[in-house]
């Protein structure tokens, strides 16, 4: 059950008039994965993930869920929960009022399988039996995570969902998100928070201008090829490693070097600054998802 | 999804509102008509029911029609207003569901408004001027039960022309951007409609136009009249008019990205 593909793009395109929102976007997310979705503003995160629920038909490409074409009110979103651009509920109603409808809506009996846990995620007490209209930013934010949640879906589709939640809140959605990918779900959460999707994400995939960077594990994408290292005259050293092949990206940060050379090992690149005598105080063999993050997108505007 | 419409709908301030202006106009034309209570030209010549009677043709067709536009366009564009649309869709809840819901929504607040307006004006008549025989200048009385009978067909035969400009503002709703635009728009429609229906030399075009037949439901207060006839072709235009509205609206709707 783990291998199962939950979420399948194939070579999705999507333009809206003249503007190419995403243009052969492929990957998956299987069950049991965590996916974070990442790319600057722009990057059609959101499109992919509307085509993805059927939102948006697409130009191109194919979109499935556990196995299924995933098209407007597919029979299979049911097993999905989805929050996507952001919170929207009637507003005259109460919280509890507004997840009962929706809930309703897709002809279901009242309560849902996961309501308490859900609710529990959302903490929002006495004020769900509040009119939606005076809650707060991140109070619509929890109720539109309790309404992604409260089915026990097989697969989650999140647009930026910490946002407006304070630092305990997202330590307590990370967690929620982990234990059901533990028992299974697919989830594919896109987000800016980088730190977040770093502690949080099994996998990743990059998008810039509507393209696709990589995909792949975020181990992977964190091991491979990236280096950081501590020099001491960080000009020459940038200087001899960007004059070497094999070096995609480097990025200096003080004394630090930050490197992405995936076709190099650590022992080359150093071997490379101690010849253009270039004292080397460290290496490290990992970046941080926001430096991947950034290496990535800085190539990929490079090569085109 | 009907009942998750009437629950959005009805839990609302605006709707609550817009019932409560309709009963507050009644109650009003009730009391400054008081004057008439005990008749002129002799004694109850002004009923509950001729009360009733004169109350639709005040209200309707802008004044009526305006309210049942409102309630229509709200009905078909809240979800997009709100944002809610989106969560709907993935539920999910279909495109033939929704607009299936929607219309049966548009139904009963259209039900509801004439209640409301039968309701309030045969017990503001009732209070105000009593039960009498209907009557009318130059016509033979009929009897309160058959101008009660009368009041009710001419209330149903009412209802059904207002769907008509209901369900044109319920179809904009569903397709234009935010539900006030869908309102501007049908009531540009109605008023258009009301002052075309004048003009002779557009013939042609008038009797298309489904608020052409709304005053209709008159015929039912004539003495020896059945009315039938007339009120058929009436209720065949709007009933045309309904499927022409609707169908249309869904088959854009079917076809546009939901996302546009």
């Amino acid at each position: 059950m783990s291998d199962t593909v939950a979420v399948a793009a194939h070579e999705l395109s999507k333009s809206y008039g003249r503007h190419r929102a995403i243009e052969d976007v492929s990957f998956e997310v299987r069950r049991g994965q965590i996916c974070g979705l990442l790319g600057p503003n722009g990057a059609g995160k959101t499109s992919t993930m509307r085509v993805l629920v059927g939102l948006s038909r697409p130009d191109h490409g194919t979109a499935q869920l556990l196995g299924e074409p995933s098209q407007l009110a597919a029979t299979v979103l049911a097993r999905v929960g989805v929050a996507i651009d952001g919170p929207a509920f009637v507003p005259h109603l109460s919280g509890h009022r507004n997840l009962e409808l929706l809930w309703r809506a897709g002809k279901r009996r009242w309560p849902p399988p996961a309501l308490e846990p859900s609710l529990e995620l959302a903490g929002l007490g006495d004020a769900l039996d509040r009119k939606v209209k005076s809650y707060s930013m991140g109070m619509r934010q929890r109720l539109m995570l309790a309404q992604a949640l409260m089915g026990a879906p097989e697969v989650l589709i999140l647009d930026e969902p910490a946002n407006g939640l304070d630092p305990g809140e997202v330590r307590k959605l990370r967690e929620h998100l982990r234990r059901l990918a533990a028992d299974g779900t697919a989830v594919l959460i896109s987000s800016h928070l980088l730190a977040e999707i770093e502690m949080l994400a099994t996998h990743c995939v990059v998008l810039k201008e509507g393209t696709l960077v990589t995909a792949g594990k975020l181990e992977d994408l964190l091991g491979t090829g990236a280096y950081e290292f501590e020099v001491e005259d960080a000009g020459r050293a940038e200087e001899a490693l960007r004059a070497m092949d094999g070096v995609k990206s480097v990025e200096t940060r003080g004394d630090r070097l930050i490197v992405y050379a995936p076709d190099r090992t650590a022992t080359e690149l150093n071997q490379a600054l101690v010849m253009a005598g270039v004292g080397v105080k460290a290496v490290r063999s990992t970046r941080s998802l926001e430096d991947v993050f950034l290496g990535l997108v800085e190539r990929n505007s490079a090569a085109n | 999804m009907l009942q998750i419409e009437l629950t959005t709908q009805l839990r609302r301030l605006r709707s609550l509102l817009v019932y409560g202006g309709l009963a507050a106009i009644i109650i009003i034309a009730g009391l400054t008509e008081a004057s008439k209570a005990g008749g002129k030209g002799g004694p109850a010549t002004f009923s509950a029911l001729n009360f009733t009677e004169a109350g639709l043709n005040f209200l309707d067709p802008v004044l009526l029609g305006l309210v049942i536009a409102l309630l229509g366009s709200v009905i078909g564009g809240s979800d997009r207003d709100w944002g809610t649309l989106r969560y709907l869709y993935v539920r999910p809840v279909s495109r033939a569901r929704l607009v299936t819901g929607k219309w049966w929504a548009l139904v009963v607040c259209c039900a509801l408004a004439m209640i409301v307006y039968l309701g309030f004006s045969l017990v503001t008549g009732l209070v105000v001027f009593g039960w009498h025989p209907y009557h009318r200048a130059g016509s033979t009385a009929l009897s309160a039960a058959t101008a009660f009978v009368g009041v009710l067909e001419a209330g149903g035969y009412v209802m059904a022309c207002m769907l008509s400009i209901g369900v044109l503002a319920l179809a904009l709703g569903l397709l234009m951007p935010r539900s006030a635009e869908a309102l501007a728009i049908a009531l540009a429609f109605l008023v258009g409609s009301v002052i075309i229906d004048n003009f002779k030399s557009l013939h042609d075009l008038v009797v298309i136009l489904p608020v052409h037949y709304w005053p209709r439901y008159a015929d039912l207060f004539q003495s020896g009249s059945s009315g039938g006839g007339a009120l058929g072709l009436g209720l065949a235009v709007q009933a045309a008019t309904i499927v022409v509205v609707l169908g249309a609206a869904y088959a854009i709707l079917a076809r546009r990205d939901p996302a546009a």
